[in-house]
């Protein structure tokens, strides 16, 4: 059992983005992360045709007592992160309250219908405006243009995780990174990797 | 120990821990880890077969041989493989023989909602339905019990959410398989033919009689009393949400979701005042309650439709006036599912799409390219609808339908249940077009081999079926291969097919731009915003990496080539694998390869 008491139990975190951006991976580290400290984790994903490219949502339920059901009740979010700017609107528009934070990439990804020029694409200002009115706090994170000059924008998962736990409300470190990407990685990647989490951390922290 | 796992990853577990070690599957989401996980446990074989038919035949043999033997497939595979399900209820199964179907409530990934609990009660199988990863680890080694010792083959029910989550499951040590497998003649049980069949017909009935007798006692039908107002009856996930919502009620948790234990049930509700049914979709155990006489509260507020989640449960119980506050959020423009940047489908489809005629589609990722811009097809029903619904087209029409009809159907799709339907063109003879989009993968469900990619399951060197031999074997005479990332050429090929008399077979080959064997990845593409002519050419492929910029919010000052410009074309280079579709259309040259990239 986990010695440290959660903010909230169980605290609901959804991770969200576009088919692709390695969502379910990103759910999946930060998930080993806390079961390795002990505490009970539910994720509650889909996938199948929604990896082309279409809306993707992880939940993950963390507690220190009990299991949960793997789906986060609509309007009871704790903390939202998201790969994909207006991904993080379509999640709070049904999990979000007065308390939740949000942290999310910068980098639009368009839709089909944006790049056929049927519907418009709000400009990231507009994106934070209404952000900070669905929730308590934002926090806005160039994690793909940072990824890509680490050489690889898929890092921009790792970077989202890593200033995940800089923002402290989860009970996960670089230790707890570390140890999780060193068993479910190859050798060769976990220093970019680490690289990642760090940038995520310092980039939360400015 | 424990370990993280998803339903899926728990379901293999399980099977290798009880010594299961045969396996044959179809991919079908959220089935197809199930298969993928078991291969790579010792001892243990698994297959990827053409279709679930196929899959279960081989499952019931490797049974009958004494095995312990699953067959694995989603909620509409078991469609495909209803005829051999049906009767390998009257034989019986010698060894353990347990059938996996994966529902998919809210339709994530299908194009139907079946409930296939009704398969059960129809085929009269047993089913169990767990609710969470350790469960599915514990129910799949029950249902090998049941099998084995009723000599029945047993559904194990999930969803996608239990497919799919994950959470914490125990570990346990395998126990050794039994490898005194053998031939065992016994033509009375077997052979069923009428006579005999009619001999099983009654064993059927009286093994039902065995099976609700036992799920009396079944330990997994659990009852939690807490309240004697408030009770719910349940199964599976919905457990879990009714839970979350209720934790006061009192619970009778069905772990065999049919035969249903009438005793048990009875009791439960003579202990409580008002009692609910919390099912997803079909009202199958509420009707069956029902008919015990039992009065409780179903679909009457419960919705029939989609899965449910811990608010929805709540809602439906205590009215609309528990609601959460509602967030107004701005209009978001919708995300569908979009073909990849450097998908081999792009190409074909924008094709089609500009052919006046009517494509009849398939199961697959093109299923996507209905949508905005390509709209390249026209109707999806089920694995191999397309050709039969081609030729029936074609055939309707007569003269009418000569040059429009165009059906369209994935590689491993074509080898599912597509090859009857050609067979059947060749045969009747309409004038159809076929096009084969042979991606060398069953791309949909996250690249599996196939008899076409002459690779098995654990990737080891295959037969390979050649497309177009069996395609003149089956006696169509015109067989086509194009390239899709060609458009001109593509265009011209089907144009000519189309003009044919008699049915005709375009293969169109190239490989998913996903697979980890694919080398033609080139060099990303940029726009030369001088020579851009803002036409919108290029966006008509429906491309994720291209996008639009109106000129006053480019930074840079862009020269106007016309006084109609209003903006022009980008190529996000981090998305665009260079496969040249928007550089064939751009009239304006002005699509280029990104100079030194690495």
């Amino acid at each position: 059992m986990a010695s440290n008491q959660l903010v909230k139990d169980p605290f609901n975190v959804i991770i969200t983005g576009v088919g692709g951006q390695g969502n379910v991976m990103a759910s999946r580290i930060l998930s080993n992360m806390l079961v390795q400290k002990g505490y009970f984790v539910t994720i509650g994903e889909t996938f199948g045709a929604s990896q082309r490219g279409g809306s993707v949502m992880s939940h993950i339920r963390i507690s220190s007592h009990s299991t949960w059901s793997p789906q986060v009740p609509k309007g009871r979010a704790h903390i939202v992160v998201t790969l994909e700017p207006i991904e993080a609107i379509r999640v709070l528009a049904n999990y979000g309250n007065e308390e939740v934070k949000v942290l999310t990439n910068t980098r639009p990804i368009y839709p089909a219908g944006v790049i056929a020029g049927e519907s418009a694409y709000p400009a990231i200002e507009e994106i934070e405006a209404t952000l900070k009115k669905l929730s308590h706090g934002v926090w806005l994170i160039d994690a793909t243009e940072e990824a890509v000059k680490l050489g690889n924008p898929i890092l921009g998962n790792i970077i989202m995780i890593g200033a995940l736990s800089a923002l402290g409300d989860l009970p996960v470190n670089r230790d707890d990174f570390n140890a999780v990407i060193r068993r479910t990685l190859p050798g060769d990647k976990v220093a970019d990797n680490l690289k990642a989490f760090d940038m995520g951390a310092a980039l939360l922290k400015n | 120990m424990k370990s993280l796992l998803s339903g899926n990853e728990a379901i293999a577990r399980g099977a290798y821990e009880c010594g299961v070690t045969f396996a044959s599957a179809y991919p079908g989401t959220p089935s197809t880890e199930i298969t993928q996980e078991l291969s790579r446990y010792d001892g243990v074989y698994a297959e990827w077969a053409p279709n679930e038919k196929v899959a279960l035949e081989v499952a019931v043999g490797a049974a009958l041989a004494g095995a312990k033997a699953m067959a694995v497939m989603k909620h509409v595979g078991v469609n495909v493989a209803a005829d051999p399900l049906f009767t390998v209820s009257y034989t019986g199964t010698n060894g353990g023989l347990v059938i996996v179907t994966a529902d998919d409530p809210s339709m994530h990934s299908s194009q139907n909602e079946q409930d296939n609990r009704n398969y059960a009660k129809f085929a009269k199988i047993p089913m169990l339905e767990p609710s969470d990863s350790d469960e599915a680890r514990r129910f799949i080694k029950i249902a090998f019990e049941i099998s084995q010792s009723f000599d029945t083959p047993v559904f194990l029910r999930t969803t996608t959410r239990v497919s799919h989550s994950k959470s914490v499951a125990e570990l346990e040590t395998p126990v050794s398989p039994d490898t005194k497998l053998k031939i065992t003649k016994n033509p009375s049980k077997y052979v069923m033919v009428p006579a005999k069949a009619r001999e099983r017909r009654v064993v059927v009935e009286k093994r039902i009689d065995a099976l609700r007798n036992f799920s009396e006692s079944f330990g997994e039908n659990k009852v939690e009393i807490r309240s004697t107002k408030f009770g719910i009856i349940t199964a599976g996930m919905p457990f879990n949400y009714a839970k979350e919502a209720f934790p006061e009620f009192s619970f009778l948790k069905l772990g065999m979701v049919w035969p249903l234990p009438e005793k048990l049930i009875r009791d439960f509700a003579s202990r409580i005042e008002t009692l609910y049914v919390v099912e997803e979709l079909d009202p199958f155990f509420e009707d069956q309650i029902k008919a015990m006489g039992i009065h409780v509260t179903g679909k009457k507020i419960f919705p029939y439709t989609n899965e449910f989640d811990p608010g929805i449960i709540e809602k439906s119980i205590r009215g609309p006036s528990r609601e959460r506050k509602i967030f107004h959020v701005p209009d978001l423009p919708a995300r569908p599912p979009n073909l990849c940047p450097g998908c081999p489908h792009r190409g074909l489809f924008y094709v089609l799409g500009k052919l006046k005629a009517f494509v009849t589609g398939d199961i697959g990722c093109y299923t996507l390219s209905f949508m905005k811009p390509l709209e390249g097809l026209d109707s999806c029903i089920c694995m191999g609808a397309s050709i039969g619904m081609a030729h029936g087209m074609s055939k309707a029409l007569k003269e009418e339908g000569r040059g429009k009809i165009v059906g369209v159907i994935g590689d491993s799709t074509f080898i599912h249940s597509g090859i009857t339907g050609l067979l059947n063109m060749a045969y009747n003879r309409s004038d159809a077009v076929i096009v084969i989009c042979d991606n060398r993968t069953t791309a949909m469900t996250g690249m599996q081999d196939h008899p076409g990619t002459g690779r098995t399951l654990q990737g080891a060197a295959a037969a390979e079926l050649d497309l177009q031999a069996l395609a003149h074997a089956l006696g169509i005479d015109n067989v086509r291969v194009i390239n899709p990332f060609d458009i001109k050429t593509s265009r011209n090929i089907i144009k000519e097919e189309l003009k044919r008399e008699g049915p005709s077979l375009v293969i169109s080959r190239a490989p998913c731009a996903l697979l980890k064997s694919n080398s033609a990845k080139g060099q990303p593409l940029e726009v030369i915003l001088d020579a851009c002519t803002g036409c919108k050419s290029c966006l008509g492929l429906g491309c994720p990496a291209i996008s639009w910029k109106l000129l006053e919010d480019i930074p840079e000052v862009v020269k106007k080539k016309s006084g109609k410009q209003e903006g022009a074309a980008f190529i996000d280079t981090t998305l665009c694998n260079g496969c040249t579709l928007c550089q064939q259309l751009c009239k304006a040259q002005a699509i280029k390869k990104v100079k030194n990239h690495v």
